[in-house]
C-alpha cells in the first residue's frame, strides 16, 4: 500500500506534473488528444491510408534529403582529382564510396516517384468519395497545392546529379517556362541565372529544392492535416452506415402504419 | 420549404459529426494502425526501388530501373535526348503536339495552366451534395477521360522515338543523293554533323526524326532562307524570336558554316 502510493507519487511528479506545466503554457497534451483519441466514421478503411502513406513517403524524402546535403555539393566547377564537376563527383562518391549511400540516394530517387504517384492516388479516392464538397473545399485546395509543389520539387532535384539526363532535360524545361508569354523570358532568365544554364544555376536550384520548396510544402502538409483533424474524413459515399447518412423519415400512414417498420434502410 | 443548399449542407454536417461521436471508432488505434501497416509497406517498395534499380544498374549502364547517372553535364554535346522524369512526361509528349514557335505556350504553359486552375477549382464549382459516385456521372466520366489521356500522353511521351546519332549518319549519303548536293563537301559535312549533333531528337528530316517540341519539318528549309542566314540562327535561335531551340554558337564558324550550307542545300527531295 505504502509502496504503491510512493510509486504514484513519483509518477505524479516525474511525468503528470510536467505535463501539466507544459499544457498550461502550450495547450500540446490537450492538442496531441485532440489528434490521437478523435473519433473517425465507424467504416473508414485501407482506402483512407493513401495520405498517411504519401506522408511517409515525404518524410523519406525529408530524411534521405537531410543525409544527402551532407555530402553533395552544388557546384559545376571542374573537381581537380576527377577532371568531373564538382556535384557530378559528390554523386559519384555517394553512390559508389559512401557506406550505404547507394541506398540513401536510391531511396531518395525513387521515394520521389513514390511520392507523386501516392499523391495521385489519395487524389483519386478522395475525388471518388467526393470527399472534397462541403466543408472540405480548403482542405482540397491545399492537396492540389501540395501536388503542384511536389512535382515542382521534382523538376528541380532533377538537375542536381548534374549528368547529361539532367542537364539536358532542364535546358528543356527552362526554355519552355521561357514561351510562357509576358513572365516567361524573365522565369526563364530566373530560372537558368542568366541566359544560358551556368555556374551560379546549380546553387539556385538546389536552395529551392532544399530550402524554399520543402518549406513551402511542409507548412501546406500542416495546414492540410489541421484541416482533415478538424472536418473529419469521409465515411465511403455507398456505405450503409456512413457518418451523416439521410435518415429517411418513418412513414406511419394507411392501413399498414404500425406494421412495417421504417421506409428504407435497416 | 425546400432548404437552400448551404442549410442542407450545415445540416449534413452536423449530422457527420454526430453520427462519428456516437458511431465511430477512436484514432489511435484504430485508423492508426491501417496507417501504420500501409506505411511500412510505402517504405519497403521505396527501399525495394532502390535496392533493384543499385543491383541492377552499374555507374552509367542502365538497369531495368536505369542507370546509376550518365555522363557528366557537357553543354557541348546536342547528342543527348532530353528526358525528364515520368510525371512530366505527359507535358514532354503534349509538347509534340503542338507546332512551334507560335502555338507551343498552349502546350507548355496554356494546357497545364488551364488544368491546373479546373482542379483547384474543382470543389467551387462541382457543388451538388451527391457524394456516390453511381449519381455523378458527368464527375465520373470526367475522371476517366483525365486519367485515359495523363495514362495514353504518359506512354506515348515513354515510348518517344528517340533518333540515335551513330545510326543516322549512315543516312547521310541517301539525303545526299536525294537532295543532291552529292558533291558539295560543305553540305555532306554539315549533314554528318546535323545526324550526329542530335537535331533530329526535335526536327524531322526526310521522315527520320522525333518531330519533338513542335520543331519544324527540315526537308525543305532551304527555299526558304540562304547558307549565311542559317548560320546566323544556329548562333542565336532566340534573336529570331525562337525561345525554345538552343543556341549552337560554341559549335564554332567552320562547322556553322558547314550546316548552314547544308541547310541551304536541302531544298526538298528531287
Amino acid at each position: 500500500m505504502a509502496k504503491r502510493s510512493s510509486h504514484g507519487k513519483l509518477v505524479e511528479t516525474v511525468v503528470l506534473r510536467p505535463l501539466d506545466w507544459t499544457d498550461e503554457r502550450t495547450a500540446v497534451v490537450r492538442g496531441t488528444k485532440w489528434f490521437l483519441l478523435r473519433n473517425v466514421p465507424r467504416d473508414s478503411s485501407w482506402m483512407q491510408t493513401l495520405g498517411s502513406a504519401a506522408l511517409t513517403a515525404f518524410i523519406v524524402q525529408a530524411l534521405t534529403g537531410v543525409i544527402l546535403a551532407m555530402y553533395y555539393e552544388p557546384s559545376s566547377a571542374v573537381d581537380p582529382k576527377t577532371g568531373d564537376p564538382i556535384a557530378y563527383s559528390t554523386i559519384v562518391t555517394i553512390t559508389n564510396d559512401v557506406t550505404l549511400g547507394w541506398l540513401v540516394r536510391g531511396m531518395h530517387r525513387w521515394g520521389a516517384s513514390v511520392f507523386i504517384i501516392l499523391l495521385y492516388l489519395h487524389m483519386g479516392r478522395v475525388f471518388l468519395f467526393g470527399a472534397y464538397k462541403y466543408p472540405r473545399e480548403l482542405t482540397w485546395v491545399t492537396g492540389v497545392l501540395i501536388l503542384a509543389t511536389g512535382m515542382l520539387l521534382g523538376f528541380t532535384g532533377y538537375l542536381l546529379p548534374w549528368d547529361q539526363t539532367a542537364y539536358w532535360a532542364t535546358v528543356v524545361g527552362i526554355n519552355l517556362n521561357g514561351t510562357a508569354p509576358f513572365l516567361g523570358p524573365w522565369l526563364a532568365q530566373f530560372l537558368a541565372s542568366g541566359p544560358e544554364i551556368g555556374s551560379s544555376t546549380l546553387p539556385k536550384w538546389y536552395s529551392l529544392h532544399m530550402l524554399l520548396l520543402p518549406g513551402a510544402l511542409i507548412a501546406l502538409i500542416f495546414v492540410h492535416i489541421y484541416l482533415v483533424t478538424r472536418l473529419g474524413v469521409s465515411s465511403p459515399p455507398w456505405s450503409k452506415e456512413a457518418a451523416g447518412r439521410e435518415r429517411p423519415p418513418v412513414e406511419q400512414t394507411g392501413a399498414r402504419a404500425g406494421l412495417v417498420r421504417g421506409g428504407g434502410g435497416d | 420549404m425546400a432548404k437552400d443548399l448551404g442549410e442542407q449542407n450545415r445540416e449534413a454536417f452536423a449530422r457527420y459529426k454526430a453520427d462519428v461521436k456516437k458511431e465511430g471508432k477512436p484514432f489511435f488505434p484504430f485508423a492508426m494502425y491501417h496507417d501504420t501497416v500501409m506505411s511500412l509497406v510505402v517504405v519497403c517498395v521505396i527501399f525495394g526501388l532502390a535496392v533493384i534499380w543499385y543491383l541492377d544498374a552499374d555507374g552509367v549502364k542502365p538497369g531495368i530501373l536505369g542507370p546509376w547517372y550518365t555522363g557528366p553535364a557537357d553543354a557541348g554535346t546536342t547528342s543527348f535526348v532530353p528526358r525528364p522524369d515520368w510525371y512530366f512526361y505527359f507535358l514532354f509528349y503534349l509538347l509534340r503536339i503542338f507546332k512551334w514557335p507560335e502555338t507551343v505556350f498552349i502546350a507548355t504553359v496554356g494546357i497545364p495552366t488551364i488544368c491546373l486552375i479546373l482542379l483547384i477549382g474543382l470543389p467551387f464549382y462541382d457543388r451538388r451534395r451527391e457524394r456516390r459516385p453511381l449519381h455523378r456521372p458527368v464527375a465520373m466520366v470526367a475522371a476517366i477521360l483525365t486519367i485515359v489521356s495523363m495514362a495514353v500522353l504518359t506512354w506515348k511521351g515513354a515510348t518517344a522515338k528517340e533518333a540515335l546519332g551513330s545510326e543516322l549518319v549512315l543516312l547521310v549519303p541517301s539525303w545526299a543523293e536525294e537532295q543532291g548536293f552529292q558533291n558539295d563537301q560543305a553540305a555532306v559535312d554539315g549533314a554528318t554533323l546535323f545526324a550526329q549533333s542530335g537535331c533530329l531528337n526535335c526536327h524531322i528530316y526526310l521522315g527520320e526524326g522525333a518531330g519533338n517540341l513542335g520543331a519544324p519539318d527540315l526537308s525543305a528549309v532551304g527555299k526558304t532562307n540562304d547558307a549565311s542566314y542559317f548560320v546566323q540562327y544556329l548562333t542565336n535561335p532566340a534573336a529570331f524570336g525562337n525561345k525554345v531551340m538552343g543556341g549552337y554558337a560554341y559549335l564554332g564558324q567552320e562547322n556553322l558554316a558547314a550546316l548552314g550550307a547544308f541547310l541551304a542545300a536541302s531544298d526538298g527531295p528531287k
